[in-house]
Formats: C-alpha cells, structure tokens, sequence
C-alpha cells in the first residue's frame, strides 16, 4: 500500500522576471516503509516538491496542480489548521542547510519539546524523558539538553534535528540533503543514523540528494528528476543495472562504481536550463546524445515502461527493450 | 567573563568617553577667539568673587594647568557658580537631573511599549492597510517638528479643551499646602501626561519600523521554517520565535535611538516648560551662563551613557550567545 | 542610463517614495515663488516689507494670502523665502555630513588596523552624542550665530551614521575578487579606493544624504526656534520663533500652521524619498 502519492504536481514561483515552473507535472508514489531517493542537480525542484508535500512553500510559491494523497487523503486541499497539525507529527522534513535550523535563543531540548507539546498533551516532565529518549536515539549526550545550538557542534546539530523530527514518531520523513553542510565523516555518520532509525521504526523516508551514489546505499527505488520534471523512476537495483533515459546513463557513467569516490554531479556537457524559459519539447534535449527532432518538438510522455520502472523519454520505446 | 566584569568594562568605556567629552569642553570653550575668561568669569561679578574663582580654576595658570584644574573641578561635581542663578551650577543640575529622567524614561519605555508590538503586528501582516496605516502615521511624527507639533497639542488640549495645565510639572500651591503625598504625585502626573503623550507619539515610529524591519529579516531565518515545519501554532511561531530573536537589534539600536531621542526630549522641555536639563541647557545659553550650560550638557551625555548600559545589559540578558 | 531608467521604475511603483516626491515639488514651487513675489510689490520682502496699512498681525486677505506677521510681514513670502532656506540648509549640510562620513568610512574601513580603531572609536561617541545639544553648546561657544556657522556645525556633527555604513560596505567589498585583482596588478591604493570601491558605495552615500537633509533642516528650525539662529535669515523655524516669543502661538493659527507644517512635510518628504531609495539599493527590503 502506498502512503505517499503525488499525482501530476505543478507549481512555480511568481518572480518579477516571470514564472518560475519549478515543478512541472511530478508523479511517484512511496509504499510504506519504504525509502525513496530523489536525485538531480542543483534547481532542478528537489527541494520544491518536498516544501510542496509539507505545504510550506515561501510566499511566491504558486501550486497549479495536481494532488498529494497522504494516506488516501489529499493534502492540497486542507486547511491550514489541519495541515499544521499533520507537520512534525505525521509528516517531518529536515530540510536543506539546517545549521540554521535552531533557532540560538532557545535551549535545543526546549524546541524539541515544544514540537512534543504541539501535538500531544503531555506534561513537562513526560516530554523531557521523551527528550532524553531521543538524544540517546540519535547518539547524543542528554546532558547537552539545556545548552544552546551555539554550544553544538554541526553534527551535534543534525543529530538534534534528526531527533526533533522523530520526535512525535512521523509516519513519513522527508531528508532534503540533510548532510551537505557537513564534513565527510559526519555525513557518513549521520546517514548511517538515518538508515539505522528507518529500518528501526519502519520509517517511510523520502531522501533528496545531489548524490546518487549516496541515495544507492540508502533507498530502495530512485526518482531521477531533472528541469522540473521526474525523467526516471525505477528501483535501485534496475536502475543501476539497466538506466534508459539519457540523463540517467550519464549521471551514472560519471560514477564508475558506486563505491568509489563521491563526487559532484554535472559531468554532462551543457547547461542547467533556466526554468524561467525552459526549452520546448524534452527539456533534456540540448544536451542530449541521442537527441531527434521530435525531441524538441513534443513533450515526452511520463509513462511505465516496465514492472515499477517509468520513464520520459522519446528515444526509448518498449520494443528496444 | 560574568557580569559584574561586563559592567566594569562598559562603565570603563563610560569613563573614557567622558573624559573625551570633558577635554573636548574644555577646548571649546577656552579656544575660542575672544577672552576665554568672560565664559567662565561672570562679568557682573565684584573683583574679589572673581579672584577666588581665577584660584579656583587656576586662570592665571598656563593652559595646560588650567587643564588639569578644569579636570579634576569637574570630577568633584565642581561647575563653578551660576552667571543667572544665586546658586552653584551644581546644585541648579541637581535639581533639573530628576524630571529630565522622569519625562525621558517613561517615554522611552512607553514608546517601545507601543512601537514594539506593532512592528511585530505589521510585520507579520505585510502589505495590509494596517501597515501602510501604521507606516505612515508613525513616519509623520517621526520627522515632524516638534516645538511646533508640541505646541499645537498645547493649544488644543491645554488652551480650547482645557484638559491639562499648559506648561511646568508642579503646581506650587499643591505643593506648598500640606496635603500629603499623592495629591503631589497626582499633580505631577497631570503635569506630565501632554509631554509625555508628545514624546511617545514622536518615539514609537522608530522602535516601530526597526522591529518590522527586524522581523522581517527575522521571518526568512532557517529556524522559522523549522518551527512551521513542526507544526507549531502561528502564534507561537510569531511571539517565541520571530519577535523574540528580532528583539535582539532592535535592542542594539536602542543605543542609537535614545541620543536621538534626548534631541526630542530637550525641544520638548522648552515647550512645555518642563524643570529639566534640556531646559536649562537652552536657557543657560541664551543667559550667556556657560558654567550651566556645561554642566547641563555634560549631564544629558551622562544620562545618554547610562542609559546605553542598561541596553547593553538587556542585551546580553536576551542573547544567549553573548558571553558578556 | 538603462539602470537608471529601471531604478526610476522601481521608484514609481513606491507610492510612499512618490508621495515625497509630489510633496517635494511643491516646495520647490514654493522656492521658485520666493524672488517673484517682492518684484509684485515691494511689501512682500520676507525681512523688509511691510505693508503701510497694516503694522500688526492680521489674518490671510486678498492683498496677504497667508495673512500678516506681528510687524505686518506678509507670512506667505516669508514663507516661501524660508523653503529656499531650508533647501539650502538641509542639502550643503548633509553634503558636508556625507563627505565627511564617507571619507571616514571608506578610510577606517579599507586601511583597517589603527586607523580604523581610532575612527570608529570616535564614531561611536559622537553617534553615542545627543546631537541636539551638541550643536547648541558649540552654538553657544561659537558667540554669534550665522547660517553658515550652523550649517558648519550641523554637518561637522551628522557623519556618524553615514561612517559607520560606508566602513560596513567597504570592508565588504574588499574582500571582493576584483579588488583583489587590482591589488595584485600594483594598482595604488589611492586608485583602488577611487576607481573601484568608491563607485560601489556611492549610491549608499546618496541615500544616506537624503536622511541627512531631514536631520539638517529639523536641526536648523530646532536652533532658529530656541532663539539660538540666524536672526537676520527669515527662516521656518525663526518664523515659529517670532511667533512664539510674539505672545501669537494661541491668537494667530494662520501665523502659526504653515511654518511648521512646511517643516514637518518636507522632512517627511526626504524622509520617505530616503526610505524608498533604501529599498531600491537593498533588494531585501523589497521582497515579500
Ligand atoms: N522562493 C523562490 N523564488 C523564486 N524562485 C525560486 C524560489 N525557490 C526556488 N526557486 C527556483 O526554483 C527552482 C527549483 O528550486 P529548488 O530549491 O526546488 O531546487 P533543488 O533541486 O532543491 O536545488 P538544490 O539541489 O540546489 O537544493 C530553482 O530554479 C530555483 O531557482
Ligand atoms: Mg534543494
């Protein structure tokens, strides 16, 4: 059974040189406890859709379209009381540059349980074994309680988050990068951390990267998503075995084992197309190899292509299969 | 470092500043062109009364002795005699000192009082009529002129309506008659209530737009978008989290705005006739009495410095990361 | 130009910054008004004229628009004489403010170290200053009070905040690549500062210019009606004073409204003039 399914997303930011089409007809679907790995580079919407799921977009941002079914119920059309109610105790998002994310006047348990009492009625002491609960959960000392973001380390941080947002046990989690600010061995930790808490709770997790070889150690299926759109959509394994759309193939042929260094992805000629004007027809087609003329013509159809592998993409058709 | 160290240093800082300030008077008024003596020896005086004070300040000394006479008359609280009064300047700035406190705090806090919440209320509800309202009202008096403004509310309220007295902060009848102590404190807040109704409406446009502005700096934060994504009420994101951190420079600017606001505050005490060091200030110079004048303004720096401390204190109580 | 053409776009669509603009034209209307009313008639000299029928103040009539000072003056031309005043005033004095505030600025900011110490210091105690009754007891050690004494003292006292922004700025930019780069291809700090850092701070200057006028002006009316001013320039805010020390304030509203008013609605003009300028130079301040 799926918990999450978004069907044909679209929205955009209005800026004063126009729309913005950030996200432009998404649909994938998460089955419960299981782990989803979005990947592209850098505006290419990742973040967009996840501020769309937990309906926190900045003032700008325009939904156009399309329906989010969290647990059979669409989450675009609930109110705000409703939909406040669903963050950090239903759905949680640790989201993309956190070293911010506590706010340094407040001592970190005290926002934690503040999140806590939001959602449940419980008494302060309740809530602060909770906390401590939590603190040993994510590997942290509860002695740090009472201290200030600013006495964290930026590991320390993440792992605070990370307890924040399973702090009134989420059925989904939504991870935006939830490493990038941090050193290599502390993102190694911190993922390790993540994995160990999803397979512990049965989390549904939602995990956004530039980094595929990165989402290939953590998540069962991978959504590949460029432009504003999801181009490809399968489970790891077949997506690594046999990737069809273009993008794909050259996102993993600049990683030539999954286990060897971690890089940075852009290693495919060409430019990110502003999403202001994007190119007509494939958005990929410019920087295409394999690029016809119908490509910059029509609009390739998000279609299946095999059993839960799908696809976008004119020059793969089910018979070269 | 703790508090007390905290204090120490800034009331080091204090002391440097009105050393500073003492040298620069000193300069002023003795590098003048002109005889430097006829500012600070009354020409009314008879000879011997002049004599004493030459000793005094050491006037037949070379410049650099007077200096030091000059220094160390004014670490003993020691101004000279008024030119106009019968009494030592020290005593006059003793006496005007408290309702210059009185009239400037209570509209400093007041003001903020006001300005605070309403920034915070305009910020979140960016683009209202509210705030265009709020901007506009504030802006006008914030730059409005205000002998002139302060008279015009003397006209209404006091002279056509009546209300309040028209000028002063006592009447001498209550307070010669022996009628106990709160028909007094009443009498002075009749007094007070215009003037201070003036300089709040002129203050709390500043701390107003100061806390929208920090607030909406505040709003784009990364901890702001935490705590929706948490699922706190609006209420509790906008008072614990937004106003609470876009507190902290508007505190900081509290420094700035209190000298800003003590020009307000000495325009205003000439207007209402109001017994404080802004007035004397004014008048000291027009009666050509430069002893007072300087003690007066020597003493609205004071009351400037003090009054930054006590901001500096508040804020490194609301910022935990200030380690004094 | 293209810039400068987008910048006034972006003006326009502020309807507080163009409210300060109509308010502004109005004064200079005022100003242009001033020399040509005397050459209508002799008794409209803002100082000198006085009308033969009339030695008192007398309420607004045909012959005196805005009515009549204590001595007969016609207050609209006072007026209008005092809006160039003001003018005046406010913009050399925040010229001179700026100026200052910028080279000290720019100075403490790109050589650092000491200097900057020893700037800021100063700064920071003038900033810490009333200005009000700074300007009053250098006034008053000063003895007799002209114009251009006063706008001397204004503008010598206004620098602070200007310094302290232009420091802020600079210090940003220096640690920008191209400043690097000029350093290293031997340019002189001279034409580092001129050439590549102070084109970049300048429209920060201009802004901080615009507050500076409505400082100047409120602190020249402030001095004029405390007795402390020019008495042989007809200024607002002597023209408050007269009316003031007259005994009129209560009697004479047709005296007492417009001098103030103008005051007020003019600063308030810089003021917004200023805040719409502020929007435009921070981005941030315009997003919603
Ligand atoms: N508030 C906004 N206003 C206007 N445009 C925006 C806004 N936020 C994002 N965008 C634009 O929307 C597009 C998608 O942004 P998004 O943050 O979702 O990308 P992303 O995939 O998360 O990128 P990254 O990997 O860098 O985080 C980008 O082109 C970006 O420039
Ligand atoms: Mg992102």
């Amino acid at each position: 059974m799926s918990l999450l399914e978004v069907k044909n997303l679209r929205m955009c930011y209005q800026t004063s040189q126009g729309l913005i089409k950030a996200v432009d007809g998404v649909s994938f679907e998460v089955k419960k406890g299981e782990a989803l790995g979005l990947v592209g580079e850098s505006g290419c919407g990742k973040s967009t859709i996840a501020l769309s799921i937990m309906r926190l977009l900045p003032p700008n941002g325009r939904l156009l379209g399309g329906e989010i079914l969290f647990a059979d119920e669409d989450l675009l059309t609930k109110d705000e009381e409703e939909m406040r109610k669903m963050r950090g105790r239903r759905i949680s998002l640790i989201f993309q540059a956190a070293l911010n994310a506590l706010n340094p006047v407040h001592r970190v348990g005290d926002q934690i349980i503040e999140a806590i009492q939001a959602h449940e009625r419980m008494g302060k002491e309740e809530a602060l074994r909770r906390v401590e609960e939590l603190y040993r959960l994510v590997g942290l000392d509860p002695g740090m309680m009472g201290s200030f973001p600013h006495q964290y380390s930026g590991g320390m941080k993440q792992r605070a988050i990370i307890a924040l947002a399973l702090s009134c046990n989420p059925e989904l989690l939504i991870a935006d990068e939830p490493t990038t600010a941090l050193d290599v061995i502390i993102q190694d930790q911190i993922i390790k951390e993540i994995l160990k808490l999803q397979k512990e709770f049965n989390l549904t997790l939602i995990y956004i990267s530039h980094d595929i070889s990165l989402i290939a150690e953590t998540c069962s299926s991978i959504g590949i998503m460029y432009a504003g759109k999801l181009v490809e959509y399968a489970p790891t394994i077949a997506l690594f075995q046999s990737p069809l759309h273009p993008y794909t193939q050259g996102l993993l042929s600049s990683y030539p084992s999954i286990k060897g260094p971690k890089r940075r992805i852009s290693p495919i000629p060409g430019e990110v197309p502003n999403l202001l004007h994007p190119p007509s027809g494939c958005r990929f087609h410019p920087r295409c190899p394999r690029a016809k003329e119908i490509c910059g013509k029509e609009e390739p159809k998000y279609r299946r292509i095999k059993e839960d592998h799908y696809i976008a993409c004119h020059c793969v058709n089910n018979s070269a299969l | 470092m703790n508090l007390g160290r905290f204090i120490l240093n800034r009331l080091g800082q204090i002391v440097i500043t009105l050393f500073i300030i003492t040298t620069f008077l000193f300069l002023l008024f003795r590098m003048m062109p002109g005889d430097p003596t006829s500012m600070i020896l009354d020409p009314k005086m008879p000879p011997e009364a002049k004599e004493l004070i030459r000793k005094e300040f050491g006037l037949d000394k070379p410049l650099m002795v007077q200096y030091l006479y000059y220094l160390k008359n004014t670490l003993t609280g020691n101004f000279g005699k008024s030119f106009y009064y019968p009494e030592t300047v020290l005593e006059i700035v003793k006496r005007k000192l408290p309702p210059t406190i009185l009239l400037f705090t209570t509209a400093v806090i007041l003001s903020y009082l006001i300005g605070l919440p309403l920034g915070k209320t305009i910020a979140w509800r960016r683009g209202s009529r509210l705030e265009m309202g709020a901007t506009v009202f504030g802006l006008f008096f914030y730059t409005v002129f205000i002998p002139w403004f302060g008279l015009i509310a003397i006209w209404v309220f006091s002279y056509r309506l009546g209300w309040f007295p028209i000028g002063g902060m006592l009447t001498p009848e209550v307070w010669a008659a022996d009628v106990g102590l709160f028909p007094k404190i009443w009498d002075v807040l009749y007094h007070l209530i215009l003037p201070l109704s003036v300089l709040t409406l002129l203050f709390f446009a500043g701390s107003m737009l100061l806390m929208r502005n920090s607030m909406l700096e505040t709003l784009r934060e990364d901890y702001i978008l935490t705590a929706r994504a948490k699922g706190l009420p609006e209420r509790v994101i906008k008072n614990r989290h937004a106003a609470r951190n876009a507190m902290l420079p508007v505190v900081t600017a509290l420094t700035l705005s209190l000298a800003f606001s003590l020009n307000g505050g000495v325009l205003t005490e000439t207007i209402f006739s109001w017994p404080g060091l802004g007035k004397a200030l004014v008048e000291a110079v027009l009666n050509h009495d430069y002893p007072l004048a300087q003690a007066a303004f020597l003493l609205l720096a004071i009351l400037v410095l003090f009054a930054n401390l006590l901001a500096d204190i508040l804020y490194a109580y609301l910022d935990p990361r200030i380690k004094y | 130009m293209g810039r400068f053409k987008e910048n006034f776009n972006l003006f326009r669509k502020n309807r507080l910054g163009m409210t300060g603009l109509f308010i502004l034209l109005f004064f200079l209307l005022l100003v242009i008004l001033g020399p040509i009313l005397p050459r209508i008639d002799e008794m409209y000299r803002p100082m000198t004229g006085v009308d033969k029928e009339i030695l008192w103040s007398t309420p607004p009539s045909r012959a005196h628009l805005l009515g009549t000072d204590f001595m007969g003056r016609d207050i609209l031309s006072q007026l209008a004489h005092g809006a160039r005043i003001a003018f005046m005033v406010g913009i050399s004095a925040a010229l001179a403010s700026v100026l200052i505030g910028t080279l000290v600025g720019l100075v403490a900011g790109y050589f650092g170290r000491l200097t900057d110490t020893l700037l800021m210091r100063l700064t920071d105690i003038l900033l810490t200053l009333p200005s009000l009754p700074l300007i009053i007891i250098i006034a008053a050690a000063l003895g007799k009070q002209s114009l251009w004494i006063i706008v001397g003292i204004i503008g010598l006292i206004g620098w602070p905040s200007t310094a302290r922004v232009i420091r802020a700025q600079t210090l940003s930019l220096k640690e920008r690549p191209f400043i690097e780069a000029a350093r290293v291809s031997g340019a002189s700090n001279f034409r580092i500062i001129t050439r590549h850092i102070a084109p970049n701070i300048l429209p920060l200057s201009f802004l901080y210019m615009t507050f500076g006028v409505t400082g100047a002006i409120l602190a020249e009316a402030g001095l004029s009606f405390l007795g402390l001013g020019d008495p042989s320039v007809v200024s607002w805010g002597m023209m408050l004073q007269w009316c003031f020390t007259t005994g009129h304030t209560f009697r004479a509203p047709y005296w007492v409204l417009p001098p103030g008013l103008s005051i007020s609605l003019v600063t308030f003009a810089f003021y917004l003039i200023g805040r719409a300028l502020d929007e435009i130079i921070n981005p941030r301040l315009r997003e919603r």
